[in-house]
C-alpha cells in the first residue's frame, strides 16, 4: 500500500482549537462585560474610561493585555471560525479544492495583520 | 400483535433501481427486526436476501438502515416502533441484492491501518499488561465490525476513502496497547486527508455504535496523536 502524503491540518486544527477555547471562554465573557453588564449599569460608570482602558490595553506590561485580547478575541477566533467555514464547504459539495483554502486562511491571516497592525498603531501611540 | 414492514427490494439482474415492499408480520415484544425478516424469508418470500448469523449482536452481519438510522437487525425490536418500519441496506455502500451491503471498502480500510499486535519480540513468554496499561484501550477493542459507524459518517458518505471510524478507532486501540511497537507503521495512514483529518467530529457514528465505543473519541484523540507526530516530524524529518 503506498504511503499517503501527511495532511497540513494538523495547523489549520490547532488554530482552530485555539480559537475555539477563546471562543468558548473569552467571547462571552467580552460579551457579558461589555455588552450586557455595562450597559445595565451593572458597572461603575467609568468602568470603561478611555484613558484608562488605553494604559492597559497599550502601556501597562508593554502593551501585553492588548496583544491578548486582540490574538484571543479577534486571530484565533478567526482562525476558528474560517476553519469551519473550510469545511463547511466541503459539506455543502463545492469543490473549491485548494482556492477554497487560500480563501478561508487567507482572509483570517489578513484580518489577523490588520488587527495586530492596529494594536502596534496604538502601541507606538502610547 | 402485526406490524407492518417496508422493505426496499433490489435485485441487480432485474431492477433498475431499488423500490418498496410491503410486509405484514406478526410479532409481540421479544421480535427483532431479525425475527422478522427470517419470519418473511421463511413464510411469505423465500427471495429476501439479508445477512445474519449470531443473533446477538455479536457477529455484526445484520445491519440495515432501519427508519433512516443505521442498526442491528438482531439488536433493534419491534415494539419500540409505533408505526410500519421501513429496512434498508446499509447507507453509503454500494447494495448487492435486497438489504446485502457490499462491505469490501470497509474491509479494505481495516486492513490498511494494521489492526493487529506489531510486536518483533519473539521470545516465547506472554506479554504482561497491568490493569492500567489494560484500561487505556479497553474501551476501543470491542469492536464488531458491523459497520454501522461507516453508514452513519457522512464524511464517508461524501469520500469513500476516507478510512472511516471503525478502522481509525482500531489504529486508536493498538496505537495505546503497551505490547504494540507498531504504531510509527500506524501513523502515515492516519496523518494522510483521508486519515484521522476527514473526520470533522459529526459524532453520529458513537451514537449508532451498538458497543459504545465511542469511535468519534477514538478518532479525535487520534488527531491529537497525529498533531503530535506532526511537530515531531518537523524536528526529526
Ligand atoms: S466502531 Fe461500533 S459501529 Fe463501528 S464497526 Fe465497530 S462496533 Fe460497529
Ligand atoms: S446477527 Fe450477529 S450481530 Fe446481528
Amino acid at each position: 500500500m503506498t504511503q499517503p502524503t501527511r495532511s497540513d491540518e494538523p495547523i489549520w486544527w490547532a488554530l482552530f482549537s485555539a480559537g475555539g477555547v477563546c471562543f468558548a471562554v473569552l467571547i462571552p465573557g467580552l460579551i457579558l462585560t461589555l455588552a450586557i453588564a455595562y450597559p445595565l449599569g451593572l458597572l461603575p460608570e467609568n468602568a470603561l474610561d478611555y484613558a484608562q482602558i488605553r494604559q492597559w490595553l497599550f502601556s501597562d506590561y508593554w502593551g501585553l493585555a492588548g496583544l491578548v485580547l486582540v490574538g484571543a478575541g479577534l486571530c484565533l477566533p478567526l482562525f476558528h471560525a474560517m476553519h469551519r467555514v473550510h469545511h463547511g464547504m466541503h459539506d455543502l459539495m463545492l469543490r473549491a479544492g485548494g482556492w477554497g483554502k487560500v480563501l478561508c486562511y487567507g482572509s483570517a491571516s489578513l484580518l489577523s495583520v490588520l488587527a495586530l497592525y492596529f494594536w502596534y498603531l496604538g502601541l507606538s501611540a502610547s | 400483535m402485526q406490524k407492518t414492514l417496508v422493505i426496499q427490494r433490489y435485485n441487480p439482474e432485474q431492477d433498475h433501481k431499488p423500490h418498496p415492499q410491503h410486509f405484514t408480520v406478526p410479532c409481540d415484544d421479544s421480535t427483532s427486526v431479525l425475527d422478522a425478516l427470517l419470519y418473511i424469508q421463511q413464510q411469505l418470500d423465500p427471495t429476501l436476501a439479508f445477512r445474519w448469523s449470531c443473533r446477538m449482536a455479536i457477529c455484526g452481519s445484520c445491519g440495515v438502515m432501519v427508519n433512516g438510522i443505521p442498526k442491528l437487525g438482531c439488536k433493534t425490536f419491534l415494539r419500540d416502533y409505533k408505526d410500519d418500519i421501513t429496512v434498508e441496506a446499509l447507507a453509503h455502500f454500494a447494495t448487492e441484492k435486497d438489504l446485502i451491503s457490499d462491505m469490501s471498502v470497509f474491509l479494505t480500510h481495516l486492513q490498511a491501518v494494521k489492526p493487529y499486535l506489531i510486536n518483533h519480540d519473539t521470545r516465547p513468554q506472554p506479554h504482561q499488561q497491568t490493569p492500567k496499561q489494560l484500561a487505556k484501550y479497553a474501551k476501543f477493542s470491542n469492536c464488531i465490525n458491523c459497520g454501522l459507524c461507516y453508514s452513519a459518517c457522512p464524511q464517508f458518505g461524501l469520500n469513500p476513502a476516507f478510512l472511516g471510524p471503525a478502522a481509525l478507532t482500531l489504529a486508536q486501540r493498538y496505537n495505546l496497547d503497551s505490547r504494540d511497537q507498531g504504531k510509527a507503521q500506524r501513523m502515515p495512514q492516519l496523518n494522510g486527508k483521508n486519515g484521522v483529518w476527514g473526520c470533522t467530529f459529526v459524532g453520529f457514528c458513537s451514537d449508532v455504535c451498538p458497543k459504545q465505543l465511542d469511535p468519534a473519541a477514538a478518532v479525535n484523540q487520534g488527531k491529537v496523536a497525529s498533531a503530535a507526530d506532526f511537530v515531531i516530524g518537523i524536528f526529526k524529518p
